[in-house]
């Protein structure tokens, strides 16, 4: 009993612990300088992670039955309250969640030094920290919806830290505003849900989800995953993340990389019950993940901002986690989800180590053979390059591999699937390899005399997610499901793919790796011994193809160009023809009508009035029969 | 018969001074009319009973008003190049449209009667003389209030006719 | 035997005498709306006024009561001194012009 009740209660320090700092460091901006900033912050997140992990442990220990609180019921009928629930799926987030914040506050107490807004930053990094450990820990639709509002709002802050920058500022309002689509939909899902189950509680819902019609289940699932698809990047609300690239390197690192843009995912799991009830919810999941996949892969290969091409790798790798809700194999998708929030977030400190050395270079164009000068940071973001190309022993290639087998395993329509994800993972350590290989490998000749190792509250970070790159993979292998053990009471009702048995399951993994290994060896050849240079490339008249290829990745197809003229530019247009028809002519017009119309009525009726007697002799004379007539008209009884 | 041949004359008389009143051009000859149909008036009124106020008729319409008109008439309205009719603009649309309604308004009355000529109420049997003596009990009695009234309406009427027609300029250059 | 005609009694009933002030008043009210003088615009006015008397005293004797003709009484008495006023303003309106038409005094025109 004891033990119980230190458990339901402690779990929700971590998620008001951050909020508590946030406010604390907000009323005290002008008292603390930098030093006693970074004191708070960085206990504060520490002790976050510390009770996180007490509370994951004592929920490992208690066999992941779900634990849940309700803060306070706010209407009875239909069931509504606040609540927080800790099982398997919200112990694993809170644990990722803490456990990075921690990591990259260290990161950002070096990076963000000297920064005029330094104690905003913080502020606006726990309340985020806080938002998402809402969305997190909800035991219901409605404080998920809560801290699905308050991470756009975080983010939109923290992308548009450095405001008096016109993009920076742009890019925010895009994000916020692209989000907000999203959330109509999801909006018009939780509509939809109260009005079916009537309570938003995700343990009523998900457990009584076998007799509701389906085309109800279908329309819940297709409006959820609008605002999935805007929350985490899916094709077509993709293009705020890489303009989202303007806020502050470590925020990106937490927000876009790790933990923001995987509510969608991990709200998806969550109503895995009830989506696995939808057929058509599925495909368009899978279809969808997999036009953004190779949509961001594409367009990856040839950009040339360093932070660009780890933002559309993270849409790439988010269409992966997509493609594996799509084919039902939900711990895949967490699995994955989990991998990537280590090694994305290590490649994104390590481009900001390098960004932060290099005096806010962002051009890899201009970089080149920093591996001399700048080796941990090379070394570690070497090891993230090999993780997300799937490079066995290291964590990617666990996750990816199972993804890749249990679409495998549908069979049917699924066997495409599979080659085309097979071709983005191809694409993916392509991109990658290139993406190392132009920073640290060849010399363009470029002077790089000042350049040196990253601080060492940078490297630190580095040193730890390498470390974390390496060994998380081995949570879920075939031969240990740890990660399945986890998630088995939350996804007790859900049918989840199982991976093919035996000798299919080997050769997928050798083909996984194999697709890995070309696309590293290719960027090789081409980034770093240059071998299209030493070869002439008119006798196979490949010039004019690879301009093309070039030419669209860097401009990502010209959705954007296509999206701006389209939406942005179509809507000024219209909002200017509303306003010059609608409003001046329509409103304006009849407003001016009934005066002028007043006018000449007035006009017309003031010709009667001549003054003359002999005409007022008529009037008279009219209106008298006027009256006789109307005397005429009623009856009259004699008396 | 007789009483046919009473209503009858005076009342051609009535209708034949009146068109002379509304048509004659000159104005005297307009006057002339009005006197013609007020003497006949009163001979009506004295079919109908009313002798004293036939009497009163006589003598303050066709005396003391219409030596009145005749005076302003040599006054100021001898004007004989004057038209009788002159239009306004508009004004015989006007004209003729209310007269078209009073016909219409006739024919209606006429039709929905069945061209009887009954009256709503009836007529009494007894007949009423119309003596100074029964028009006086009523007068002094049940009118008296009324009448006062007139008293004061006569003479604030001189007074204002006076007040109006002075002519400071002329009375003043002749003291 | 003397064949007589029959001869139709016309009897002149209180209808009569009404449709002859009614008669009346339509030629003065006809009168006022056509002439221009102003002096005949008041004659036309006492037509209509004569006419009403007239139904006055018909009225009276219909009902067998006095009190038709002592209101006709005060009529004649109201006409009387609204001539003597009306004539005064005509007069001192139309002393400084050399026409006596109402079609000039369009002051209150709108």
């Amino acid at each position: 009993m004891c033990h119980e009740v230190k458990l339901e209660f402690i779990f929700l320090l971590p998620i008001f612990l951050p909020l508590l700092t946030s406010i604390f460091l907000f009323l005290n901006k002008k008292l603390f300088n930098e030093l006693v900033t970074n004191f708070f912050t960085l206990n504060g997140s520490l002790l976050s992670f510390a009770i996180a992990s007490y509370s994951f442990i004592a929920l490992a220990l208690n066999k992941f039955k779900a634990v849940n609180i309700e803060l306070f019921q706010w209407i009875s009928n239909p069931d509504i309250s606040i609540g927080f629930t800790l099982d398997g799926l919200s112990g694993i987030m809170l644990v990722l969640v803490t456990g990075l914040s921690f990591v990259i506050q260290l990161f950002s107490t070096s990076y963000m030094e000297k920064d005029d807004n330094h104690s905003n930053y913080f502020v606006y990094f726990n309340f985020f920290v806080f938002s998402m450990l809402l969305l997190v820990m909800s035991s219901n639709f409605l404080v998920m919806f809560f801290g699905w509002e308050l991470v756009g709002l975080s983010s939109y802050l923290l992308i548009s830290f450095w405001s008096k920058k016109t993009e920076a500022a742009k890019a925010g309002n895009k994000a916020f505003v692209i989000n907000r689509v999203g959330d109509f939909g999801f909006l018009i899902g939780l509509m939809i849900i109260l009005d079916t189950f009537n309570t938003f509680d995700f343990y009523e819902i998900l457990h009584n989800s076998t007799g509701v019609n389906e085309n109800t289940i279908t329309a819940i699932s297709l409006f959820l995953l609008l605002g999935a698809f805007g929350k985490s990047a899916q094709f077509p609300l993709f293009s705020w993340l890489p303009d989202a690239m303007e806020g502050p390197t470590p925020a990106s690192a937490l927000i876009h990389a790790a933990t923001m843009v995987t509510a969608g995912v991990f709200m998806l799991v969550r109503i895995s019950p009830l989506l696995q009830h939808s057929k058509l919810a599925s495909l368009l999941i899978i279809v969808f993940g997999l036009i953004t996949a190779l949509l961001a892969a594409f367009s990856a290969i040839n950009q040339y901002d360093i932070k660009k091409v780890l933002a559309y790798s993270t849409i790439s790798q988010l269409g992966f986690m997509f493609i594996a809700i799509g084919a039902g194999a939900y711990v895949a998708a967490i699995f994955h989800l989990v991998t990537h929030a280590f090694f994305k977030a290590l490649l994104f400190l390590g481009a900001g180590a390098v960004i932060h050395s290099m005096h806010h270079e962002q051009d890899i164009r201009k970089m080149g053979g920093l591996r001399k000068k700048m080796p941990v940071t090379a070394a570690m973001m070497g090891i993230g390059t090999l993780a997300i190309s799937g490079i066995p022993p290291l964590a990617g290639f666990w996750s990816k591999d199972e993804i890749l087998a249990s679409v495998f395993a549908n069979g049917g329509i699924y066997y495409i699937f599979w080659a085309l994800t097979l071709g983005a993972a191809f694409l993916t350590a392509f991109y990658m390899g290139r993406h190392w290989l132009l920073i640290f490998e060849k010399d363009n000749g470029f002077d790089h005399s000042d350049v040196s190792e990253a601080p060492k509250a940078m490297t630190r970070p580095l040193l730890l997610l390498g470390i974390f790159s390496v060994f998380i993979g081995f949570i879920n292998t075939p031969f240990f499901h740890g990660l399945e053990k986890v998630l088995h009471v939350t996804l007790e009702n859900v049918e989840v793919t199982h991976l093919p048995e035996g000798i299919t399951l080997v050769v997928l993994a050798v083909l996984s790796i194999g697709a890995g290994f070309t696309g590293l060896i290719i960027a090789f050849l081409l980034f770093g011994i240059e071998l299209h240079k030493r070869i002439d490339l008119q006798k196979f008249k490949l010039e004019y193809p690879i301009n093309l290829i070039k030419d669209l990745s860097l401009n990502v197809l010209y959705l954007n160009k296509f999206g701006n003229l389209f939406f942005v530019s179509g809507m000024k247009n219209l909002s200017r023809k509303v306003a010059v028809v609608v409003d001046g002519m329509l409103i304006d017009g009849s407003v001016n009508f009934v005066s002028t119309a007043f006018n000449k009525t007035s006009k017309i009726t003031s010709t009667t009035q001549t003054g003359m007697v002999r005409n007022y002799v008529v009037y008279f004379g009219l209106f008298l029969l006027l009256l006789i007539a109307l005397f005429l008209a009623t009856p009259m009884v004699p008396r | 018969m007789v009483e046919a041949l009473l209503f009858f004359a005076p009342a051609s008389l009535i209708i034949i001074g009146a068109l002379i009143v509304i048509f004659a051009r000159n104005p005297v000859h307009n006057a002339m009319g009005l006197v013609m149909t007020l003497v006949s008036l009163a001979i009506i009124y004295i079919t109908l009973n009313a002798t004293f106020v036939a009497m009163v008729q006589m003598l303050v319409y066709a005396g003391a008003v219409m030596t009145l008109f005749l005076f302003v008439i040599m006054m100021i309205g001898v004007d004989k190049k004057e038209q009788s009719t002159d239009s306004i603009k508009g004004q015989t649309f006007l004209v003729s449209g209310v007269f078209l309604i009073l016909i219409s308004l006739l024919a209606y009355v006429a039709i929905s009667s069945d061209f009887k000529w009954d009256l709503w109420f009836p007529p009494v049997e007894y007949d009423t003389e119309g003596t100074p003596q029964l028009i006086a009990g009523v007068l002094f009695t049940e009118w008296i209030f009324p009448f006062e009234i007139i008293s004061i309406l006569l003479i604030v009427a001189t007074a204002a006719a006076i007040a109006l027609a002075y002519d400071t300029k002329k009375r003043n250059s002749n003291a | 035997m003397t064949q007589r005609k029959e001869i139709v009694m016309l009897e002149v009933t209180t209808d009569w005498y009404l449709t002859l002030a009614a008669m009346l008043f339509s030629i003065g009210f006809l009168g006022m709306m056509i002439r221009k003088n102003a002096l005949i615009m008041f004659m036309c006015i006492e037509l209509m006024l004569n006419a009403v008397n007239l139904t006055f005293i018909s009225a009276s004797k219909h009902f067998g009561q006095i009190d038709g003709q002592v209101f006709v009484f005060f009529v004649l008495v109201v006409a009387a001194a609204e001539v003597v006023v009306g004539l005064a303003i005509i007069v001192s309106i139309f002393r400084k012009q050399s026409s006596a038409s109402v079609d000039v005094l369009n002051v209150s025109r709108g």
